[in-house]
């Protein structure tokens, strides 16, 4: 694929641990188009995590090719093109909620008043507007989680990565941060691409382009899955007979091996 | 933790400590009064204060030049403990070594080294007070500083990583914030050490103008209240040293609050 922004070429992943190599991730292939939603889902210890973690440079790979951007993957890290959101928000507890949005960019060396002005406008996104002066510990986990997003968000970077972002959050708090995000997704000029690890099917499958559901011990693609439903998504997604379709369609997907 | 938990100064945190002092004090002169106590084994505390108010100038003199001793040592001992700490956060394997036989230092009676630091720095000199201080405060400093230097996750550094920031970044923007909980608690147990420092290394001798040096001289030839009236002032330099590092906790860490 010419537009792929990531590729993985027969990758794996093979730690040593005190009973032996494991492995994580047994020669993946997966091309990522510019602008794609890719939802990677699988049971605990399939290499999902694993998996974007080596999009983001954060591990390396035992064997294989991999490019981000047309580059490796750490020359890709070095030039800021992707932002992270972790399962946990990660914010900075001294720091104030602006602050937090902000710290990519003092570190990228933005001049203050700049970076100032683009943390309020990501956290009006967000909807947390009226708490740039607030510190993280005021704030629920859901806010929290918005705050880690706007600062993944904060430096414009070409890709997203996402740890089971809304994980530790309540089914209530977490279909409206689903919709939330991709609203902010949409919204954009031009669609980041973002790589969404998730266990949740109806969250992979209300989200994402295309479905990667892989499998444990070792860690492989099991299959792919397309998501043909229409943007942009809304709450009656959730109702349309082919979201149903598609849920039963990843779930046999995960049931097979 | 606790000490900085309330914002605001409410009496009702004041008056049961106040009240309780107050009935000691009271119980301690009633006790000297009704079995008639004599005067050199121990003054009530209406003749300490008396024996105080005689040259209140003097004494709070001497206390200053104690004072100062314990916070010239206390500043080179927590001083030198954070630059060694830095240090052993840039080089593990020096972590190794010192920062176990750092914890074994902090269980140890270091002011019996005090004779011997007479001996290598004068007896009489303010330099083997400054040293005891010193010793004393720079073990404690160094292993909660590593700790708090230390503290960071895995998340929060992967994220510096995400960022491709500088090793100064991540000192600067992640550790130091991280570690100053852990500073103001070595800052708070190296306050009254410092004291105690000062205070015992001058029964070893020092010069006339001196808390220990009075208190030991006093004590020696019986006059116990002037001994006393000097122990009071040794508590009130202690309390305000320990007071002051508190306050600036406080604004230090005023998103705890």
């Amino acid at each position: 694929m010419s537009d792929a922004i990531i590729e993985f070429d027969r990758v794996s992943k093979i730690y040593q641990s005190g009973g032996g190599p494991v492995t994580a991730l047994h020669d993946v292939s997966l091309s990522i188009a510019d602008g794609e939603f890719i939802a990677l889902i699988g049971p605990s210890g399939c290499g999902k995590s694993t998996l974007m973690r080596l999009v983001g440079d954060l591990e390396q790979p035992s064997a294989g090719g991999l490019r981000v951007r047309g580059k490796t993957p750490h020359q890709a890290r070095l030039d800021r093109d992707y932002g992270i959101v972790f399962q946990s928000p990660v914010l900075y507890e001294w720091r104030s909620i602006r602050k937090n949005v902000e710290l990519p960019l003092e570190i990228m060396g933005q001049p203050g008043p700049k970076r100032h002005a683009r943390a309020d406008e990501l956290l009006r996104l967000v909807g947390l507007g009226d708490f740039g002066d607030a510190y993280p510990h005021q704030l629920s986990g859901g806010m929290q989680q918005r705050a880690s997003i706007a600062r993944a968000l904060s430096f414009e970077p070409a890709i997203l990565l996402m740890d089971e972002p809304f994980g530790a959050l309540d089914e209530i708090t977490r279909e409206r941060m689903q919709l939330e995000l991709l609203g902010i997704w949409d919204g954009g000029d031009q669609r980041t691409t973002v790589i969404f690890v998730t266990h949740s099917i109806p969250e992979a499958v209300f989200l994402a382009d295309r479905v990667v559901v892989m499998s444990p011990r070792p860690g492989r693609v099991e299959r792919v899955v397309p998501i043909d439903l229409p943007r942009p998504r809304s709450f009656e997604t959730r109702e349309d007979p082919r979201f149903f379709a598609l849920v039963t369609e990843v779930r046999e997907g995960l049931r097979e091996h | 933790m606790s000490s900085i938990q309330h914002s605001t100064f409410k009496i009702q945190h004041f008056l049961p400590p106040i009240l309780t002092f107050a009935l000691a004090m009271a119980a301690w002169e009633s006790l000297v009064r009704g079995f008639d106590i004599p005067l050199y084994l121990l003054p009530a505390p209406s003749q300490v204060v008396a024996t105080f108010m005689e040259r209140p100038v003097y004494l709070l003199g001497i206390g200053l030049a104690t004072f100062g001793n314990a916070l010239v040592g206390s500043l080179i001992g927590c001083g030198l403990g954070c630059l060694v700490a830095a240090a052993c956060v840039r080089w593990p394997l020096a972590a190794d070594g010192l920062v176990p036989l750092s914890v074994a230092a902090s269980a140890v009676p270091i002011i019996a080294l005090s004779p011997l630091l007479g001996i290598w720095l004068g007896s009489i000199s303010p330099a083997s007070k400054v040293g005891v201080v010193a010793i004393m405060t720079f073990f404690p400093t160094l292993v909660n500083v590593y700790r708090g230097l230390s503290s960071p996750r895995a998340d929060s550094l992967l994220l510096m990583r995400s960022y491709a920031a500088r090793q100064r970044d991540i000192f600067l923007k992640l550790r130091v914030p991280a570690a100053l909980p852990f500073l103001f608690n070595a800052l708070r147990i190296c306050a009254s050490l410092s004291m105690i420092g000062a205070v015992v290394a001058e029964f070893f001798g020092g010069p006339q103008n001196a808390l220990g040096v009075y208190i030991k001289t006093q004590a020696g030839i019986l006059r116990t209240a002037e001994a006393w009236s000097a122990i009071v002032v040794a508590c009130l330099f202690g309390l305000l040293f320990y007071m002051a590092v508190v306050a600036i906790e406080r604004r230090a860490l005023r998103w705890k609050l």
